[in-house]
């Protein structure tokens, strides 16, 4: 056996020039912008500290580097990009069906939002009009997915502030109609259930039967389990005033859905750019003006008493007939461009698609909004503690693999 | 030599291990034996010559022994309750209704891999887990459990607790310190000031209370409350009892203050680096603290191993079972299996789906029990220090299941939330506490 005193070329140690600490964040490479060399320089009395990949409780694998001074956020700087998987470039290499499975994991928690999108999109390139049925099916499904991924954040919420006892609970609600829905589409959280023209099946007994099980007790559960919160002293006085943000601002940051709302705006995408049948629907836009991590959260809560309004509408509006358009079966739209909007839970989420007349999409960019949420959390952060990151994170409740794609 | 050689590579792992154990066992106690034997006497003339130290060694030794089923019961009541809470099942699978699950965890912490993170400071991280167990077991030494059951009956009782409780905030900075991890500074810089405030406002809360009893040792302040419950100190110092629970948990780190360990914060606060045993060395030292908070509000404010009212009559037990000669072993003979059968009886004739063997299984399990009701009875009314553990552990537990409760309910507050409820309202609270105290005993007895 032969022994080398040599440093084999993969050593990571052989390329760095400058001594850096042993975990410190600092990237190995000089600073690329100035922006970037004015945060990794250090001030007096200052440290870095890795929040992520692997917290606990950040949301999926965002990295966050903190700048701080003993507990307060000086800076900080969110490293993105740890999910990655290409899903526009992918679904470029598709065919139109295919498409929809690459972009139903991008918010795993709220999948058929994520599939609606790209679809409405694919519809509007190929002139299909879909049936009214399936169109109600589709409100009725995605209503009850907007429903789990609000009791999702709910409990997740709690989690972040330290209560164990709410995430559980909220997991009932969210199981019960992640269980619904699984009846319905044949999976518990990517269901790839919308096709172009219409849905992959019609509503069956037992989703009917568990849905009308769930209706006559949803509300009460839902107000049960946020007993334990709302009127929580330590709660309230964690989340009222963390992570302002004003009107102005929000607009300025592009911020859509929940958050944007919570600072007064009544920007909802299906009033404002109403599609499906939302038109038809009675429902209110609920808003808060305080724009805190507190607004944002009981906003989240009246925002599950609305879609259960619509819900309940739905189910009392349905027609009759067809829940899929006639279409061929290779899809060749002809050349142009669709562009499609559709409010998520986390906000408005819309895919643009161009099509050169072949089967597969061109180009197709899709605008998450968890991503563009993220952003805003550099002027949220600074000045607060390490225990209010966590909790301004999850009042955004950002999906990484949105931001990512 | 090759035969022993050869014999010994033959064995499997557990024949190896029971024949290296046993000798040395064997060895041990001949050599026990030996000693004893030859020195018998003066052994037992320099015992009975210390016997305070003697008892002060058997004392210690017992409350280091006691903390294992007391962290492994408040560890289990943690799980079991905090998952009825969640209304999941939690622990079922080790034991009934999963009683044994913190046993399990226990033993995994041992087979688990000790691990020291490079560029921690080594002799520093060994040594915090047990400067922090150390703290928290050694404030049991002075807790009377019952009458006469105490490791030490200071003078100074609740100061010696106060001291050695606070040492704990030293071992948690050193495992803050040493584990070159800066989550783990931030749990140690958080604990150091988090116990360091709520020490204040803890100490100044019973210095009520003491200014009532005139003294500081816990036997005493027990000694005082005994008769009615009303006697408790709890009716006179309600301010203070109050100040004391919250700065009790607090100090012990636990929800809503558990900031030093915060997971959705800094992971796992000062613990984040630490693996197998001596992790479970914290895990340790947090249960016991539990219990002790619990144990000694229990101490100072409720009356101790009191029961809450004095017997209304008194009892005496005639029992010599000596006297009764050969019947008694009759009686043991005949007894349990005419209860066995009486028990079975109703099992045999409720359900005709229940076979014989059955009936008898059910019986047998009920007279057991019925026995075992019998004696601890009879122990309760004839031994006082077994009503006084009784009472005693009914009402720790009781404030310990307070105190997962609170955990499986509550959200954590913020560092300065904290701080500012330490400041701005307990201490100002609690000095209230201190002068109406004084003034009404200035007042009534004055």
């Amino acid at each position: 056996m032969t022994t080398t005193t040599e440093r084999p070329s993969d050593d990571p140690r052989v390329k760095l020039d400058r001594d850096l600490g042993l975990f410190e964040p600092v990237p190995p490479y000089p600073p690329r912008t100035e922006r970037e060399a004015e945060f990794y320089t250090l001030g007096d009395g200052q440290m870095f500290i890795n929040m992520g990949p692997q917290h606990p409780s950040t949301h999926g694998v965002l990295r966050v580097v903190l700048k701080l001074d003993g507990e307060k956020v000086v800076d900080l700087d969110p490293v993105l990009g740890y999910l990655h998987r290409g899903v526009e470039k992918l679904c470029e290499n598709a065919d139109y069906h295919q498409a929809i499975c690459y972009t139903d994991p991008l918010e795993y928690v709220s999948s058929l939002f994520t599939e609606w999108s790209p679809v409405i999109a694919f519809e509007k390139l190929m002139d299909v009009k879909v049936p009214r049925r399936a169109e109600y099916i589709r409100v009725l499904s995605s209503e009850l997915n907007r429903i789990a991924s609000h009791a999702l954040f709910l409990g997740w919420m709690a989690l972040d502030l330290g209560g164990l006892t709410p995430i559980l609970w909220s997991f009932i609600e969210r199981d019960e109609i992640v269980d619904m829905l699984a009846a319905l589409t044949g999976q518990r959280m990517l269901f790839n259930y919308f096709r172009i023209g219409g849905v992959n099946g019609d509503l069956n007994h037992e989703f009917m039967s568990r849905l009308g099980d769930w209706m006559s007790r949803a509300a009460e559960h839902i107000e049960a389990g946020n007993g334990l919160l709302n009127e929580n002293e330590i709660f309230v006085r964690r989340m009222r005033g963390l992570g302002t943000i004003d009107q102005k601002t929000a607009l300025r940051m592009v911020m859509t859905g929940p958050n944007l709302r919570a600072t007064g705006v009544p920007f909802d995408v299906r009033r404002a750019h109403p599609y499906s049948v939302f038109p038809e629907l009675d429902f209110d836009i609920p808003t808060r003006q305080e724009g805190d991590c507190l607004a944002r959260y009981l906003l989240r809560m009246d925002e599950i008493k609305q879609s259960l309004r619509i819900i309940d509408q739905c189910l009392h509006q349905m027609p009759d007939g067809p829940i899929m358009a006639k279409l061929p079966r290779l899809l060749r739209p002809r050349p142009g461009r669709a562009y499609a909007a559709v409010e998520g839970p986390r906000g408005q989420l819309s895919t643009y698609a161009v099509s050169d007349g072949t089967d597969q999409p061109f180009r197709m960019r899709i605008h998450d909004p968890s991503f563009i949420h993220l952003q805003s959390v550099g002027l949220m952060m600074p000045g607060h503690l390490v225990a209010d990151t966590m909790a301004i994170m999850a009042s955004l409740d950002p999906i990484m693999g949105g931001v990512d794609k | 030599m090759t035969v022993i050689n050869r014999t010994w590579d033959r064995l499997t792992l557990p024949g190896k291990i029971v024949f290296t154990v046993v000798p040395i066992l064997l060895a041990l106690l001949i050599g026990l034996v030996a000693v004893i034997a030859i020195l018998g006497a003066p052994i037992v003339n320099v015992l009975a010559d210390n016997l305070p130290i003697v008892r002060f060694v058997v004392a210690a030794t017992i409350v280091l022994l006691m903390t294992i089923p007391t962290a492994f019961l408040v560890g289990y009541m943690e799980l079991k309750c905090i998952a009825l809470m969640n209304l999941r099942i939690g622990p079922d699978r080790v034991g009934p209704f999963g009683s044994l699950m913190s046993v399990v965890h226990g033993l995994k912490m041992l087979m688990k891999e000790d691990f020291t993170p490079t560029g921690a400071d080594r002799i520093v991280f060994t040594w915090a887990p047990i400067v922090v167990y150390l703290a928290s077991v050694m404030t049991l030494l002075v807790i009377p459990f019952g009458p006469g059951l105490f490791g030490q009956d200071l003078n100074l009782g609740l100061l010696y607790f106060f001291g050695i409780g606070g040492l704990s905030v030293v071992g948690m900075l050193m495992a803050g310190w040493a584990s070159f991890n800066k989550y783990s500074l931030l749990g140690g810089m958080r604990a150091a000031a988090q116990v360091i405030s709520y020490e204040i406002p803890l100490t100044l809360s019973v210095v009520g209370l003491i200014l009532l009893a005139g003294t500081m040792s816990l036997n005493q302040i027990v000694l005082d409350q005994s008769g009615w419950f009303t006697g408790w100190y709890i009716w006179r110092q309600p301010l203070g009892a109050l100040i004391f629970f919250i700065a009790a948990t607090a100090e012990a780190n636990r929800t809503p203050f558990d900031l030093t360990e915060a997971d959705s914060e800094i992971v796992a606060g000062y613990a984040t680096e630490y693996s197998g045993m001596r992790f479970g060395f914290f895990y340790f030292a947090e249960f016991v603290n539990v219990f002790i908070i619990a144990a000694l509000m229990v101490t100072l404010f409720l009356g101790g191993w009191n029961a809450p009212f004095p017997w209304p009559w008194p009892i005496t037990l005639n029992l010599d079972p000596g006297g009764l000669g050969i019947e008694l072993l009759i009686l043991v003979a005949v007894v349990p299996l005419l209860l066995t059968l009486v028990f079975a009886a109703p099992f045999w004739i409720a359900s005709s789906r229940i076979k014989g063997w059955q009936a008898l299984i059910g019986g047998f399990v009920l007279a057991n029990l019925f026995l075992v009701g019998l004696v601890a009875t009879a122990a309760y009314i004839s031994l006082d220090w077994v009503a006084g553990v009784f009472w005693f552990m009914t009402k720790t537990y009781v404030f310990v299941f307070i105190l997962v409760w609170m955990r499986g309910t509550l959200p954590r507050v913020r560092v300065d939330q904290l701080m500012d409820f330490a400041w701005k309202w307990l201490l100002p609270a609690s000095l209230l506490n201190l002068f109406v105290t004084a003034a009404a005993i200035v007042v009534v007895k004055g």
